[in-house]
């Protein structure tokens, strides 16, 4: 500024914030803060609801059945990726069909690979029933219209390699025929295969000190749809009844239950970021008010000379406004900034530790999202100094320069 | 007339009680006039100067500058008018330290932007105040006569109509005080009227005419 004899309106305002720069750059380092708070948050819930989402989506079925007290590890499977194996007797099959309400049942076998050439971790594999398959089915027809042939996976999209490429599993070499999206949930970590390749994948397990080996046709979990007219809940409390609740050796799950265990989740982490965002953003406002008025009387000399020179209320309430715009502009941009920065790498390290689906907004919902926080972190300076700028647009500009100079 | 002034009255409160600044004060300043206000402190010069320069109303009666009432103007009006008609050299020091001294003499000219550039009359300016070499130096590097002085030049950028100073040689030695003065009788030669409050015995000699204020009054 000093190079150059010219000044514009807003080296005025540039000019006050660099004239005290650790309090310009306290303030700035607060708004970023409430700004990294506010959207990082914002980014990190709106992930967690494209998870639920999605999962919802892709586990396709009304009701899950599962072996008696694995209720709790095939949601492990199902949300986190945590590989698991357990099996029931296929007759249940025959027996599911035929309850009222019921319009599909179709099976599934777990097998819990170790180490394998694609993964750091074991994965889970799922072999499905080509024949009455409606999760992975509907999709594969689209994908992949001709099948499954022996040997041929269908891999999540957390799972390296791409179609064509050969992965191995106990020794055994398995083609990559199609690759699924990300869901952000255990699917991402999972492979499937039709039923035959999975009874080979779960007796090559066995054969390595693995879980031991399902009897022949044993199935791990049904998938279930409900019939028009009929609800999951309703159908669940009939499966129950007939075959007795807790005694009959399975558990019914419905698939809501499942979403709504992870929604309840979800709802907390929403009501404790959007509490912190609050808190911040009043913070923010409540420290930036007091700093810009303690700031005004400081400079009432410096406003009253403003004054003499022709300055009009309008143009000194603007000083105030662009003042406290430009720390909101900076603190807002750098905290916005910052929390892409630090929150866009580490989605798999926040989902491990939401336990929950995770899948990161589309570039069109993460704009949407970095304006509206942008807009909301930016509007706290701006509205701070409302009480300054009101102050000056009333005051006396000579009762303001004697108090400036008490 | 250039300036009328009309039955001033202003009361402040002081200490809880009411001080009667300005009372029943009437003046008139002709283009070109360059006059001396004088009287002891507190006596309602520096309140008559700012009332002058439209930066307090008063209780009761009117200004008129160039046959138009402060009164019957709006906030931007008046400031424009303090801006390019009128020059105000207020009492102490009135540079504001983070701009250089021809940032400074140029400030009013960002206030109300005009096409033409300010700095050639700036430094103009500051070349008849003689302080031209300082021109890139901050405030606080300057002694209280060139503070003063740049004041002068920044009072004088829009060529006024009226140039209003208080207390100008305050702080300053007998041959600084004699310059500035020689400055405000060149400014007045040109046809600026000029009313300068002064306590300055000396500096009175160079107005046309005196005028006296006491507890408030003209006398």
């Amino acid at each position: 500024m000093a190079d150059r004899p010219y000044l514009t309106f807003s080296d005025l305002a540039l000019c006050n914030l660099s004239r005290r720069p650790f309090r310009a750059a306290g303030l700035i380092l607060l708004v970023a803060v409430m700004a990294f708070v506010l959207f990082g948050g914002s980014l990190i819930v709106y992930s967690l609801f494209n998870g639920t989402d999605a999962l919802g989506k892709r586990l396709g079925a009304d009701i899950l059945i599962v072996p008696k007290g694995y209720d709790q590890k095939v949601e492990g499977i199902l949300l986190r990726g945590e590989p698991g194996a357990f099996y029931m007797d296929a007759a249940w099959l025959d027996k599911i069909a035929a309850v009222e309400g019921v319009r599909a049942v179709s099976p599934q076998l777990f097998v819990a690979s170790l180490n394998a050439s694609c993964c750091a971790m074991p994965v889970q594999l799922i072999g499905f029933e080509q024949k009455t398959d409606f999760v992975v089915g509907p999709w594969l027809k689209t994908a992949r219209p001709g099948g499954l042939a022996d040997g041929d996976i269908i891999v999540g999209g957390a799972i390296a390699g791409q179609i064509g490429d050969t992965i191995k599993f106990f020794d055994r070499d398995y083609r990559i025929a199609a690759k699924m999206d990300r869901t952000g949930s255990g699917f991402d970590a999972s492979v499937f295969m039709n039923m035959a390749a999975a009874e080979t994948a779960a007796a090559d397990c066995a054969a390595v000190g693995g879980t031991p080996p399902p009897a022949a046709g044993a199935i791990s979990s049904l998938m279930v749809t409900v019939d028009e007219g009929y609800t999951a809940g309703g159908v669940t409390g009939r499966i129950n009844s007939e075959f007795g609740y807790g005694s009959s050796g399975i558990v019914v799950l419905a698939a809501k239950t499942i979403i709504n265990s992870v929604s309840g989740g979800l709802r907390a982490i929403v009501a404790f970021a959007g509490a912190l965002a609050a808190l911040l953003w009043v913070l923010s406002l409540l420290v930036l008010s007091v700093v810009f008025s303690v700031v005004l009387n400081e400079r009432k000399r410096e406003f009253g000379i403003l004054r003499s020179l022709g300055a009009t209320r309008r143009r000194l309430v603007s000083i105030v406004f662009l003042e406290s715009g430009l720390v909101s502009l900076a603190g807002s941009a750098a905290g916005v900034f910052l929390a892409a920065l630090f929150i866009l790498p580490f989605r798999a390290y926040i989902q491990d530790i939401a336990g929950m689906p995770y899948i990161q907004p589309s570039p069109g919902q993460f704009a949407g999202l970095a304006a509206a926080s942008l807009l909301l972190a930016f509007a706290v300076g701006p509205l701070a100094s409302l009480f300054s700028a009101g102050k000056i647009s009333r005051g006396d500009a000579y009762a303001a320069i004697r108090e400036g100079e008490a | 007339m250039i300036l009328t002034a009309r039955a001033l009255r202003k009361e402040y409160s002081r200490g809880g009680r009411p001080f009667l600044a300005l009372d029943d004060v009437s003046l008139s300043l002709a283009a070109g006039e360059f006059v001396c206000l004088t009287g002891r402190s507190g006596s309602g010069k520096s309140t008559l100067l700012n009332i002058l320069a439209g930066l307090i109303t008063p209780d009761s009666g009117s200004v008129s500058f160039a046959g138009r009432e402060y009164g019957a103007m709006d906030d931007k009006e008046l400031s424009q008018l303090r801006n390019t008609r009128l020059g105000y050299i207020m009492q102490g020091h009135s540079l504001l330290p983070n701009f250089t001294v021809l940032q400074n003499v140029i400030l009013p000219r960002v206030l109300f932007r005009r096409a033409d550039d300010p700095a050639p009359r700036a430094l103009e300016l500051l070349e008849q105040t003689g302080i031209r070499q300082l021109s890139a130096q901050y405030p606080a590097s300057l002694s209280g006569g060139e503070l003063r002085r740049a004041a002068i030049a920044r009072a004088l950028l829009p060529a006024p109509e009226l140039l209003l100073a208080d207390e100008p040689t305050g702080d300053l030695d007998e041959e600084t005080a004699a310059e500035i003065m020689r400055i405000f009788a060149a400014v007045a030669e040109k046809g600026t009227a000029v009313l300068m409050a002064t306590h300055d015995a000396e500096a009175v000699n160079y107005g046309r005419r005196r005028l006296t204020m006491k507890s408030g009054r003209l006398v």
